[in-house]
């Protein structure tokens, strides 16, 4: 099976499955159909702002709680290495290929002695807010650009002279953390696509909470959901398995630089909570075999 | 497969009961509709907050300094008469809604859980109520706890099929309130086993249904005013109550309606978006209630709009968007006067029906108005006129009035029947407002504060409630209060948070003796300098000191000394914030409303004389002829040698047996000073007059003994020219060192339309030119403008020209691009304030601002973001103008006073004629009133009013002409006018 058409089968089997999810949620009538005349309501739910009221988020957890995470492992047979990852309503499939013969032989910008990484990301029709089709955006390859560069220095590439391994991530579905979920699930598929490396790459993301105009203390916040992203300034934070060793950094919001400390350890501690649960799910796909 | 599918990876949550999702569907501006998701985690350790509770104290929460917040209700709750046991209160969003000013009630209303659904949908209903809320449940000492019940497990449900929003969150409050009922009740048996009082939760509700539905499941339920009736001081509270929901239940029953319909947000939109409609702040004349004006971007001339119905329930100062009405409806403004009171003086608050919304007087008044439109050439030529269409956001505050005694029912003060009277704010520009009260009897003759609730379109006059009582009418704790509600002057003490900030060695803080100090770290030694300063007789706060010298290359070095206050009042501390929003020292007669605690104001910071101070000085290099060869900025620590009065330093300077360095030093600025000015008023400064008159009191009593015009003396402008030259040499810096966030402050060159009535009216009457294209135009032309009969008539003119002026206004440098930065009364190129940081917040951050610039420390986040400086601007600018104009009223107040009883004639000029009347200014008490034709004779005499030429022929036995800018002797008597309440200075003519 060739790859491209490896990706329209999978497109066309999860549309359909995600129409199922929603079709429950379709029974409700709609809020604004309620007809009600005194309750002409304009959405307008509760920002970041009240987490100092009682120290609860947005969705009801707490400043060091990662959201409901879970993974499997190896769901695509045809696939090298493939892997699913949810971080709450962040969803990722990550498919494997390689290491393969590269492309074309004398690749551009590479060496001749390792293996080259190339990363793909593809945004869902579905996946946001709005149904449109994302083209491959400036955001889109600096995500691509990073996970390459980590994963090129990753793994042993120095093992597989002359070939290319390509990720290719599907996101289906939108909610924060984006580059975290990438990085979580392309480790997944790697190791099932038995990939050497030297540690799990795990990730997540810390943000500051907002302050009030009459306190300026503030927690960091470990997980973002799509909404404490666009309100609050934050960090995405890779790290090398059971170590302190980051390997990720990206920050493209301004952010105080005395917060940037406790966001960091905040970022670094989450990072090996979620290595814990990944090598659950490592583990328990593997005794299968055993 | 049976290893991979996307259905089963959710199969283990649907069993989790601790994860749910929320799902609503919302439209966009665009009109698409959006689907959202979100997750919630129910949890288990959400504490019930309350001191009773020892299982919650495990579950409390941790921040991330692994702090834990102290519980928030009180273990011994308060009770009431249906509640003996003490209760904790759980009122529902309506509650809220509808009885805000009752919660913020210091004496009643503690001990109460704030659900999230609740205050979801207060955010929703209405954010400024939002924003009161959360600043209760911050508030300690009322024990407001926000308890998340949507994220708890035990009391999160989820929307039935078929269930409305209201419904289900309507149930979600039932639900917290019995589960906080089991939970209390658990938390008291586990305490001891002994029986002790258990407190109840009770739901506060005003829908029937919920009530029905609460006494099935034995929820403790009860009406707001039933509960309120239940408390101690019952009768004041239950006014307070929002009348909303009470004309709730009397809608149905009313099917006429007053007033068309506001048009849909969308609709509005749109035809702003077109060009069909404008949307502007909606202003109301002053001295005609029923005429409106609208300044709109399009056009350059404000669009009139004319008559109640027109106006269409909009209150001054609102945003509003109008439509223009077709060219035959467009009328002129009035030339007549128009109070509200001598035209529905008996309209009834009780009784709505059978009104239309112009009474019968009042069309005849717009009747007139049409004629003489009609009947005129020129001046009265129909303008644009407009009628309101919707108003986008109202711009309601808290109103000071008195309750109209004709409206009253029952003035017994022992009645406590509940009637609807009407409240008359001071502020002539707002309608009269409904109130329903049961005290109607004891608030006559007080000052009462109200609010307006709603203006519905079946009623003719606003909706509002009752607040508090200010005091007798005319006593003078009441009218000041009054004056610094009606100007938003916060007045309030200051807080302690604010007072722990002050340093802790309070008067006996001095200069640090050694050199070695860190208080000393960047500061220059100018202590022998001989520096000294200038200000008003009795002034405290004195905020700068000068200083001049000879230097051997025969310049001299002039210093402008100003406090250092920078130094003790720290960015984003609670004495900034609450000096922040203070924005200004406010002046009035007898008192001073300070921006900055006394201990700063008066001491610390104070230039006092013969005792150290830190200060921020600007040296400059000035030639003999007054040309700046250099100026340096830095902070410094000065010793003042003495403080003047204005009098005393142009006496000593007069008196050439001073001759000591420090006199002469004097003599030099003021050498100095009269050169700058010269070269001030060449660039094309203006010489403008405000009518400033001085109240003299009583020292014990403070009352009013007289009144006097300010003087001004030689050493008054010797003052200023140095802090104009501080000012402007600092903005250059600043804006040189923050070209984008510089605090600024900037004069906009007034529209040509200003001038033109002026002008033509000099023209008409005087056959003088006054001409606007520059300032410096506007400055000479003012010089020609005299009368060699009559010497005042020169400043009377300037009068008239400062107010068709823009007023100043403080804005951040890069919101506006260079040639707009101009000052053009001062005719400066860029302008700051400086010079009065103990009383101005803009000086302090400009204090902030060239302390960074000058690299003597580093500048606070909050100075460099252009946007919070525009708040900062915004608000000072607002704050600015509030605290003149309540200076104002605070000397019309004392001027009042003063003339109370007294029976004078004076001279005074003629500034404005109107149709039935005409506006006297008495220089001497700078007083200006009208005089109304139906005070001129008993039965009112007829007038021809000649617009053209400014001339009001009264006929019948007066016999007279009045022209404008003519000189007349009035008799000045005192009265109280009926509609304000307020003691005014009456004139009459001789």
């Amino acid at each position: 099976m060739t790859t491209a058409g490896k990706i329209v089968n999978n497109e066309i089997h999860l549309q359909s499955i995600h129409h199922q999810q929603t079709q429950p949620h379709q029974l409700h009538p709609p809020e604004h159909s309620d007809g009600e005349p005194e309750t002409k309501k304009q959405e307008m739910p509760l920002d970041t702002s009240t987490y100092s009221l009682a120290l609860l988020r947005l969705d009801g957890r707490r400043w060091n709680e990662l959201r409901r995470i879970h993974a499997q492992i190896n769901t695509q047979a045809a696939a090298d290495g493939s892997s699913y990852l949810e971080m709450g309503n962040t969803k990722v499939l990550c498919t494997v290929t390689g290491p393969a013969e590269g492309r074309q032989a004398g690749q551009r910008g590479a060496k001749d002695n390792e293996a080259k990484v190339e990363v793909e990301i593809g945004f869902a029709g579905f996946s946001g807010l709005e149904r449109r089709k994302r083209k491959s955006d400036k955001r889109t390859l600096e995500m691509q650009h990073t996970l390459s560069t980590a994963y090129s220095s990753l793994l042993l590439t120095h093992l597989y002279p002359h070939s290319t391994i390509t990720l290719t991530l599907h996101i289906l579905s939108q909610d924060g953390s984006m580059l975290a979920a990438c990085i979580n699930a392309s480790t997944l598929a790697l190791i099932d696509a038995g990939i050497p490396m030297s540690d799990y790459l795990v990730a997540c993301t810390a943000a500051s909470s907002a302050t009030t105009s009459d306190s300026d203390n503030s927690d960091p916040l470990l997980d973002l959901n799509n909404l404490e992203e666009q309100e609050l300034p934050f960090l995405t934070v890779g790290t090398l398995g059971r170590s302190d060793k980051v390997s990720v950094l990206i920050c493209e919001s301004r952010v105080r630089m005395e917060r940037m400390e406790s966001m960091l350890a905040v970022g670094i501690d989450g990072c090996k909570r979620m290595r814990e649960i990944l090598d659950g799910v490592v583990k328990e796909y593997g005794k299968r075999f055993s | 497969m049976d290893h991979f599918s996307l259905k089963r990876s959710n199969a283990p949550d649907r069993g989790n009961s601790n994860l749910s999702s929320k799902v609503y569907v919302r439209s966009t501006k665009s009109g698409k509709v959006q689907k959202i998701v979100r997750e919630l985690y129910l949890r288990q350790d959400i504490p019930c907050s309350s001191n009773l509770c020892r299982a919650c104290l495990d579950i409390a929460p941790k921040d991330y300094t692994n702090k834990t917040a102290s519980f928030v209700l009180s273990d011994t709750p308060a009770g009431s008469k249906n509640f003996p046991n003490g209760q904790y209160l759980v009122p529902d969003t309506n509650a809220f809604l509808t009885g805000m000013d009752l919660f913020e009630v210091e004496t009643a209303f503690h001990d109460v859980i704030v659900l999230q659904t609740v205050l979801e949908e207060v955010k929703n209903r209405s954010l400024p109520l939002y924003h009161r809320l959360v600043a209760l449940t911050k508030n300690e000492g009322k024990r407001f706890y926000v308890f998340f019940n949507e994220f708890r497990q035990e009391t999160y449900i989820s929307r039935g099929t078929g269930e409305t929003i209201n419904d289900r969150n309507d149930r979600a409050v039932r639900q917290a309130v019995q589960w906080y009922n089991t939970h209390i009740k658990e938390a008291i048996k586990a305490r001891s086993k002994k029986q002790m009082r258990i407190p109840s939760v009770v739901m506060i509700t005003d829908d029937r249904d919920n009530l029905r539905k609460a006494k099935a499941e034995s929820i403790p339920a009860i009406k707001l005013s039933d509960f309120v009736s239940g408390l101690e001081n019952a009768d004041e509270l239950l006014d307070m109550i929002s009348a909303a929901q009470d004309q709730r239940e009397v809608r149905s029953k009313q099917t006429e309606v007053f007033y068309p319909e506001h048009y849909s947000i969308s609709k509005m939109m749109t035809g702003v978006k077109a060009g069909t409609m404008h949307q502007g702040i909606f202003n109301v004349s002053p001295y005609n209630y029923l005429e409106g004006s609208v300044h709109v971007p399009t056009f350059d001339k404000s669009l009139l709009v004319l008559g109640r119905e027109n106006g269409n329930r909009a209150v001054s100062g609102d945003v509003v968007v109008v439509e223009v009405l077709p060219t035959d409806q467009w009328k002129a403004p009035s030339t007549k006067i128009i109070e509200e009171e001598t035209l529905n003086k008996n309209d009834n608050a009780e009784i709505e029906d059978g009104e239309t919304i112009t009474s019968e007087r009042e069309r005849k008044a717009l009747q007139e108005e049409v004629k003489r439109a009609h009947g005129q050439s020129s001046e009265g030529k129909p303008q644009p006129t407009a009628r309101v269409v919707g108003i986008v956001k109202r711009n309601w505050r808290q109103y000071v009035g008195h309750i109209d005694q004709g409206s009253v029912r029952s003035t017994s003060k022992s009645s406590r029947q509940q009637q609807m009277v009407f409240l008359v704010p001071m502020d002539k520009r707002v309608p009269k407002i409904r109130i329903r009260t049961r005290q109607a009897g004891e608030l006559l003759g007080q000052r009462v504060l109200a609010t307006i609730d709603s203006w519905e379109r079946n009623s003719r006059y606003p909706m509002g409630h009752f607040v508090r009582s200010l005091g007798e009418l005319e006593s003078k704790g009441a009218e000041t209060e009054a004056l610094l509600l009606e100007w938003d002057v916060q007045y309030k003490p200051f807080p302690k948070t604010v007072l722990d900030c002050l340093p802790a060695e309070g008067h006996d803080w001095k200069v640090p003796a050694s050199t070695d100090d860190p208080g000393w770290k960047g500061r220059r030694d100018l202590r022998d300098l001989l520096v000294c300063s200038i200000d008003p007789p009795g002034c405290v706060d004195i905020d700068d000191a000068l200083h001049a010298r000879q230097l051997p290359n025969g310049n001299f070095e002039v210093g402008v000394h100003i406090a250092d206050v920078s130094h003790f009042v720290k960015p984003n501390n609670a004495m900034d914030k609450e000096a922040s929003q203070r924005g200004t020292t406010v002046y009035l007669v007898d008192k001073r409303i300070d921006m900055l605690p006394m201990l700063l104001g008066t001491d610390l910071c104070s230039l006092k004389p013969y005792v150290e101070r830190y200060a921020f000085s600007v040296l400059w290099e000035v030639t003999p002829d007054a040309d700046i060869v250099s100026a340096h900025f830095t902070k410094s620590v000065i010793r003042s040698r003495e403080a003047f009065s204005y009098e005393q330093a142009q006496i000593r300077i007069d008196d050439d047996s001073h001759q000591d360095e420090l006199t002469n030093g004097m003599r030099t600025l003021l050498m100095l000073s009269k050169k700058l000015k010269q070269k001030r008023y060449d660039a094309g400064a203006l010489n403008l007059a405000s009518p400033e008159v001085k109240v003299q009191t009583e020292s014990e009593t403070s009352d009013p003994v007289d009144v006097q015009t300010k003087k001004l003396l030689d050493t008054n402008s010797l003052v200023e020219e140095f802090m104009l030259l501080a000012n402007i040499s600092v903005a250059a810096k600043n804006y040189e060192a923050f070209p984008q966030t510089a605090l600024l402050r900037r004069h906009a060159a007034p529209p040509k339309t200003n001038f033109e009535e002026l002008s033509n009216q000099l023209k008409v009457k005087k056959g003088l030119e006054l001409r606007s294209d520059s300032s410096k135009a506007v400055a000479d032309s003012l010089d020609q403008c005299t009368d060699a009969n009559e010497p005042f008539f020169n400043t009377l003119v300037r009068i008239m020209a400062t107010r068709c002026m823009m007023s100043a206004e403080y804005f951040c440098a890069g919101t506006q691009a260079y040639p707009e930065f101009r000052h053009y009364g001062l005719a400066s190129e860029i302008y700051t304030h400086f010079t009065s940081p103990i009383r101005r917040y803009a000086d302090l951050e400009a204090h902030r601002q060239l302390a960074a610039a000058i690299d003597y420390e580093p500048l606070d986040a909050s100075l460099q973001s252009k946007s919070k400086l525009e708040g900062v601007c915004k608000n000072i600018n607002v704050r600015h103008r509030n605290a003149q104009m309540a200076g104002r009223a605070s000397i019309e107040y004392y001027v009042g006073q003063a003339l109370k009883g007294k029976d004078i004639n004076e001279d005074g000029f003629v500034m404005k004629i109107f149709s039935n009347g005409f506006v006297v200014f008495v220089p001497r008490f700078g007083i200006e009133s009208l005089i109304r034709l139906r005070d001129l004779a008993a039965p009112e005499p007829e007038a021809e009013f000649d617009a053209e030429n400014y001339v009001l022929k009264i006929k019948g036995d007066v016999q007279r002409n009045i022209e404008l800018f003519e000189k007349v002797t009035v008799r000045i008597t005192d009265e109280v006018e009926e509609s304000t309440g307020k003691r005014k200075v009456k004139l009459t003519l001789v």
